[in-house]
């Protein structure tokens, strides 16, 4: 058995040894408090136990193995539905940042510590009310203010913001050179004065964004992560941390045997559902597709051991795979007619359609919208054109509003 | 199997396309268009001269003893290229079934003729729309068929054929010699598929297998015939997608490249997901060959390149607009193999149904 399918099986261990308390049943109900302070918990024990920063540096208060090792870590834990979701962000983007960048290690050390157990959890600024796909359209701003900075401006679409501790932010600190040279990059204390974090309550129900007013925040310049101007640099850094995270061909949604499970049950026209010729087709396009999804992550994943670059293929994954699920919650909900009616606004995406569906339109927004993907694909893998860019080259203050 | 190409894999797709690219010739294809029961021997030559007729026959009967992903590799070339004959899928079926089958002797006498090129096989499974018809209407008795196989690809100028029939004993497998049967080639929109009515008169015939036996081994062929195709489809929506972005970053309308409009560049880029999640499913089934899995991971590869090469033809087409349409332009070539394609080994229809049997636990 190789080192990986070892390290997998012990990963199953110590989940399985945790799922009756922290698992998706033992959730069910629980209110975001509730769930958090459970999350916290299973940090700590998931720390004890030596699965945390699985990929991190063991001077830094990681494990020091392989990405590979963290995908397969973070692929079994997806199973079992532990309250991981509030540390996601912080440990997958803001942290790494901070280890990179942040030259008080001792500072550092503590933070990770904290933030692996749970006790911390770090946020990430970027977008703005001017500017989500946009970045460098950001309108935050600082100013020098004796030997720091003064912030003034707002960030919006911010998880978890309103439990956070700390976070990092991507500002305009020269509005008179072009738009991606004038950006500036910080950690700061959310608890800093004149941070004003709203929650933002969304279709779903749920609040798990928020919008977060600057007002005077004072930044001192040992908090600044980069060079004056290199924020757009550290902002793309931060973004491709996270390139090879493990997937899901289900789009984060409901496996397709749960749909095929929902046809075998329902009827249609006095037969079972799953004889019915468009559901069949449904099942079996929808089959082809994840599964194809399915072949490239495992491919990504052999090729990393083999200790080559994957392919951009893998970019296909959450665009092709959320927008299915949208789809095929729709056509369960048809399915499941009136009885599928009733809705539990504490539902899981992953085993309910109702909260599936409702819940997609993040899923195609969020981390770069299915347009801004295609763009990607388009320019980058396939050498396309740029569309018409009209700030390009002109000073951001100059741009027309 | 791994689903990584080794080096000599990776030789293989190289060189098929490189040949592939400097003998192929597009208005020798036009021109076949318009003729019936003609291949484009240039392309067949090159397969013979290539080894490609032996790349997936066992080293003891002449071939070289490679497997599914080889093949597979030179029929995605292949498809790029819109092959000018139907032989490879055909022969390799024909081969499938006298490796599995259960006559040795013929076998040891038909294997090292096809792995030479000097016999060309074909698969006569279908009748009407059905892919494998649970009760054949072609007869086996006394050694000999009797009965029509309607538009069979490879018809025109097989040497040999793989017969799906009916027996006293259920359905059967027989191969038969094509100097004893009637062709009667069909006008198509994509000639060189070489379909012809075939009609079996007494014909004499070798049972390779009978009932059970013989589901199982004929929907086997099928399956790797299936994947051959896949990753034919594969080249072709391939081959499609680099067009269509090739076109769009020189043609010129309201002062810029088209390929800026993102109407334009969200097609690419969506064709571009299609070719890559076929390609995907097609490298998984190749490996898949003689897995508990294997029908599932075929029917995934099938449904995906189907739509890959279907869509990419409509979609280049499109991106094309009036020049796209022309004869001389000739990517109606692509969008004719993607339909006679889609048809061949069994429809779109037959392989979502054969997959949500498995998946729903219908099958038996």
């Amino acid at each position: 058995m190789t080192d990986l399918a070892t390290y997998r099986e012990n990963a199953r261990a110590f989940l399985e040894s945790m799922a009756p308390k922290y698992g998706r049943d033992a959730r069910r109900g629980n209110s975001v408090e509730r769930d958090l302070a459970l999350g916290r918990e299973y940090m700590a024990a998931k720390y004890d136990a030596g699965f945390a920063g699985i990929n991190w540096p063991v001077e830094m208060g990681g494990q020091g193995l392989t990405h590979l090792h963290k995908i397969t870590f973070d692929g079994e834990e997806m199973q079992f539905g532990m309250p991981v979701h509030f540390f996601g962000i912080s440990l997958g983007m803001p942290v790494p940042i901070l280890m990179h960048y942040c030259e008080d290690k001792d500072f550092v050390k503590e933070r990770v510590r904290k933030a692996l157990r749970g006790e911390e959890i770090w946020c990430q600024m970027f977008s703005e009310p001017s500017g989500g796909s946009d970045l460098a359209a950001l309108r935050t701003r600082v100013e020098p203010d004796g030997n720091g900075w003064k912030m003034n401006g707002q960030k919006i679409w911010t998880s978890w913001a309103q439990y956070c501790d700390y976070g990092v932010i991507v500002t305009r600190s020269d509005p008179t050179v072009e738009k991606h040279k004038g950006l500036t990059y910080f950690w700061i204390d959310m608890r800093s004065k004149g941070v004003d974090v709203r929650p933002i309550k969304l279709a779903g129900g749920d609040s798990h964004v928020n919008e977060i007013f600057f007002d005077d925040v004072r930044i001192e310049d040992s908090q600044r992560l980069g060079a004056v101007g290199g924020g757009f640099g550290v902002s793309l850094h931060t973004l491709m941390i996270e390139r090879y995270i493990a997937t899901d061909s289900s789009g984060f949604g409901p496996h397709l045997d749960e749909f095929v499970k929902l046809a075998k049950r329902v009827e249609l026209n006095g037969r079972p559902a799953i004889e019915d010729g468009r559901v069949r087709s449904a099942i079996a396009r929808n089959h082809a597709m994840r599964a194809g999804l399915d072949s490239i992550t495992r491919r990504a994943f052999a090729m990393m051991m083999a200790g080559m670059q994957p392919g951009p293929e893998g970019s296909l994954q959450k665009l092709v795979a959320v927008r299915s699920r949208q789809k095929l919650s729709e056509m369960a909900m048809d399915l499941m007619g009136n009885e599928g009616l009733a809705f539990d606004p504490h539902a899981f995406v992953k085993t309910d359609w109702g909260t599936s569906w409702l819940n997609a339109p993040t899923g195609r927004i969020a981390g770069g919208s299915d347009e801004v993907l295609l763009n990607t694909i388009a320019e980058k893998i396939l050498g396309l054109p740029q569309d018409y860019r009209p700030d390009k080259g002109v000073p951001f203050n100059a741009i027309p509003a | 199997m791994s689903i990584l190409y080794d080096e000599g894999q990776q030789a293989i797709a190289t060189e098929s396309r490189r040949v592939l690219d400097a003998r192929m010739d597009k208005a020798r294809l036009l021109a076949l268009l318009e003729r019936v029961g003609e291949h484009d021997a240039p392309f067949w030559d090159t397969a013979v001269e290539q080894g490609w007729t032996a790349l997936a026959i066992p080293e003891e009967h002449g071939g070289l003893g490679l497997g599914l992903t080889e093949l597979g590799l030179v029929a995605q070339a292949c498809g790029a290229a819109t092959s000018g004959a139907p032989f490879l899928t055909g022969s390799y079926g024909l081969s499938q079934a006298l490796v599995q089958g259960g006559d040795a002797r013929l076998a040891g006498e038909l294997l090292p003729r096809l792995a030479s090129g000097d016999a060309k096989g074909c698969v006569a499974f279908a009748e009407g729309n059905a892919a494998l018809p649970p009760s054949p209407g072609v007869v086996f008795a006394d050694g000999a068929i009797s009965g029509v196989k309607p538009a069979v690809p490879g018809g025109c100028a097989a040497d040999v054929a793989l017969v799906w029939v009916s027996s006293d004993n259920g359905v059967a497998l027989v191969v038969a010699d094509l100097a004893g049967a009637r062709r009667q080639p069909v006008g198509s929109y994509d000639n060189t598929r070489l379909y012809a009515d075939l009609t079996f008169d007494r014909t004499p015939a070798t049972l390779i297998a009978s009932g059970e036996a013989a589901k199982a081994l004929a929907l086997d062929v099928l399956a790797r015939m299936a994947v051959v195709t896949a990753h034919e489809q594969v080249g072709g929506a391939e081959a499609l997608l680099y067009t269509a972005r090739d076109y769009a970053v020189t043609r010129k309308a309201f002062g810029q490249p088209i390929g800026q409009f993102q109407s334009i560049k969200h097609r690419i880029a969506e064709m571009y997901g299609l070719v890559e999640v076929a390609r995907a499913n097609c490298i998984h089934a190749a490996a898949s060959e003689g897995s508990d899995d294997f029908l599932v991971a075929v029917a995934d590869a099938r449904i995906s390149a189907t739509e890959a090469y279907d869509t990419n033809s409509r979609d280049c087409v499109q991106i094309h607009g009036g020049i796209g349409v022309t004869w001389e332009l000739g990517l109606h070539l692509h969008m004719r193999r993607a339909r006679s394609l889609a048809v061949e080994c069994g429809n779109l229809v037959f392989w979502e149904d054969l997959l949500v049997e498995r998946l729903a636990g219908e099958a038996k």
